[in-house]
């Protein structure tokens, strides 16, 4: 087996499920200046739910995982009405504040209920994957960047080809000059938070055959989410995808030739370096134009 | 009836008084100004039209129905558009998306309707055609202006709230934009125009008002407000300088 091309398809596996746990986590910022330190627990609530519908209720695979998505967007709206609603006239500070006090309920209130060993939670295929040119295809990593590509095609197409989505656009970049062309501003902002939840949702699902579904997975994705997003440039959403597979791959190949323990310091080392050396990370300079 | 009628219309920032008891009106079809120095508390007049000031109270209403209390998604359903001061083109947006949205919470429209009436307005606007692709950000002063006057105009306005449209613009397109504002109105919308430019605004206006700190100062036609003494002091930034130059 050639080690450096499987290290990459790993990495890139595990980095796709950054890249889309930080997407949610962008436009979160972008639409509703909303740092959200509970992403993560979108990711854990998820993979709980599916645990749930398909463990113990014995939902089928493919009708659980739509029902478990949908179930995390009506989610992230009572998510708003708890955190950001109350507190939304208030500054980005309160705000913040109370979605770090979330992501501490939610952690406890898992931790109460399904105590803190993890569960298995299997993936959709049988077959562990496959071999090709000395590289094995993990079925689920498979999945996992499958699903990432079409999920960030689709955010592409609403985002630049529907009225929806130019909306959507509007009110992240100008909220007041949004309501005074008539877009429901309030009901943007709801949607963006249902369909961040939504996106870590499924991220947490996917990523549950690989990581096991524990309560401190939420801390540890929101970290990554964090700095993928930092690594790419704050508030960009081009660059929170690749830096959340940056991520990824760094990471893996760190666990390999460095250690295995220090997998989750490289993200919190590379996120420092990133700090100290390039804060507006890769794609920061455009933005500040492009608000 | 007037088309919008204030009535002792108080508008408060926390606990600052910015408006203090302002009444007008504007009749339907008319170009009325509204004039008045830094800080008289013009644009807040509009803002408070448009329902971005929380804090109003008295008589504020648009073709008879009250607008106390109305959030700007719902006044902009009823007639009226508001081109903000500084213009507010979304600057991530195309000039043709940022036109497009203008009109794209109008009730019961279409795409194929609202694409066809952003390619029109395009043709109306100097040089927008050939920009319709450029972010707005990308765009000049008098190109930005244009975008936002074209915005407001999407939403098929009765009453048309301009913030100082002449603001930083060379002295063509200012004329420019003031052929434009006439055209509006042809067209027959009514228009309310904030401007510090008295002399453009008083060019094209019905009538005028002049604030002065969140009060009325004087009002009538265009005449007789540029042959007032008071109007012309308050241009000069205030009476002690009017007194000083005589
Ligand atoms: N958001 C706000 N909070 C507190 N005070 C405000 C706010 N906006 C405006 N003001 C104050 O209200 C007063 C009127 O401001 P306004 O912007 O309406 O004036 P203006 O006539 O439009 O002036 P300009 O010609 O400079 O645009 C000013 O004293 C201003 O400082
Ligand atoms: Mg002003």
């Amino acid at each position: 087996m050639s080690l450096i091309p499987q290290l990459l398809f790993t990495g890139l596996g595990i980095g796709a499920i950054y890249a889309l746990v930080a997407l949610g986590f962008v436009l979160l910022i972008r639409a509703a200046s909303v740092v959200n330190f509970a992403q993560g627990e979108f990711s854990m609530l998820g993979a709980y739910a599916m645990v749930i519908l398909s463990g113990a209720l014995g939902i089928p695979y493919l009708i659980a995982l739509p029902i478990a998505v949908v179930l995390m967007a009506g989610f992230g709206v009572l998510f708003a009405g708890a955190t950001y609603w109350p507190l939304r006239h208030r500054g980005q500070m309160p705000v913040i504040i109370s979605t770090i006090g979330a992501s501490i309920f939610l952690a406890n209130t898992v931790l109460a209920l399904y105590g803190p060993s993890p569960e298995v939670l299997p993936g959709l295929f049988d077959t562990p994957g496959f071999e090709v040119g000395g590289v094995f295809m993990d079925s689920q990593y498979l999945a996992i960047m499958v699903t990432a590509t079409v999920m960030v095609a689709l955010q592409f197409l609403i985002f630049e080809k529907t009225l929806l989505g130019k909306k959507l656009q509007a009110t992240s970049q100008d909220k007041e000059m949004a309501s005074l062309l008539g877009i429901p501003v309030a009901l943007m902002i709801l949607i963006t938070f249902a369909y961040s939840a939504a996106l870590g949702g499924l991220a947490g699902i996917l990523v549950a055959p690989v990581l096991f579904v524990s309560v401190g997975m939420g801390a540890i994705i929101s970290l990554k989410a964090f700095a993928a997003n930092i690594i790419g440039g704050f508030g960009n959403i081009p660059g929170a995808i690749l830096g959340g597979l940056s991520l990824g791959v760094v990471e893996t190949f760190g666990a390999a030739y460095i250690s295995v323990p220090y997998k989750d310091a490289l993200a919190f080392g590379l996120l420092l370096l990133f700090l100290l050396v390039r804060p507006q990370g890769l794609f920061g300079e455009k933005i500040a134009e492009k608000a | 009836m007037p088309l919008l009628e204030l009535g002792g219309l108080v508008a408060r920032y926390g606990a600052a008084n910015v408006l203090k008891e302002l009444s007008l009106v504007v009749e339907e079809g008319e170009i009325v100004t509204l004039l008045g120095s830094n800080g008289a508390g013009k644009s807040t007049t509009l803002r408070a039209i448009s329902g971005l000031v929380p804090n109003v109270s008295g008589r504020l209403s648009f073709a008879g129905q009250s607008l106390i209390g109305m959030k700007p998604e719902a006044i902009v359903r009823l007639g009226i558009a508001h081109v903000p001061e500084g213009r507010r083109v979304f600057p991530g947006l195309t000039v043709r998306e940022n036109i497009l949205l203008g009109g794209s919470n109008r009730r019961g429209i279409g795409r194929r309707v609202l694409e066809a009436e952003t390619d029109e307005m395009l043709a109306f606007f100097p040089d927008l055609k050939r920009l319709e692709h450029a972010l707005g950000w990308t765009l000049s002063g008098g190109q930005l202006q244009m975008v936002a006057v074209a915005r407001g105009m999407m939403a098929k306005p009765r009453l048309l709230l301009l913030d100082e449209p002449s603001l930083g613009l060379a002295p063509l397109i200012v004329q420019q934009v003031f052929r434009i504002i006439a055209e509006i109105r042809r067209r027959g919308t009514t228009v309310l125009l904030v401007e510090q430019n008295a002399h453009m605004a008083l060019s094209v206006a019905d009538r005028g008002y002049v604030l002065e700190t969140g009060s009325l100062l004087v009002a009538g036609a265009p005449a007789e407000l540029w042959s007032n003494p008071d109007v012309r002091a308050a241009y000069l930034g205030g009476k002690t300088v009017a007194a000083a130059l005589g």
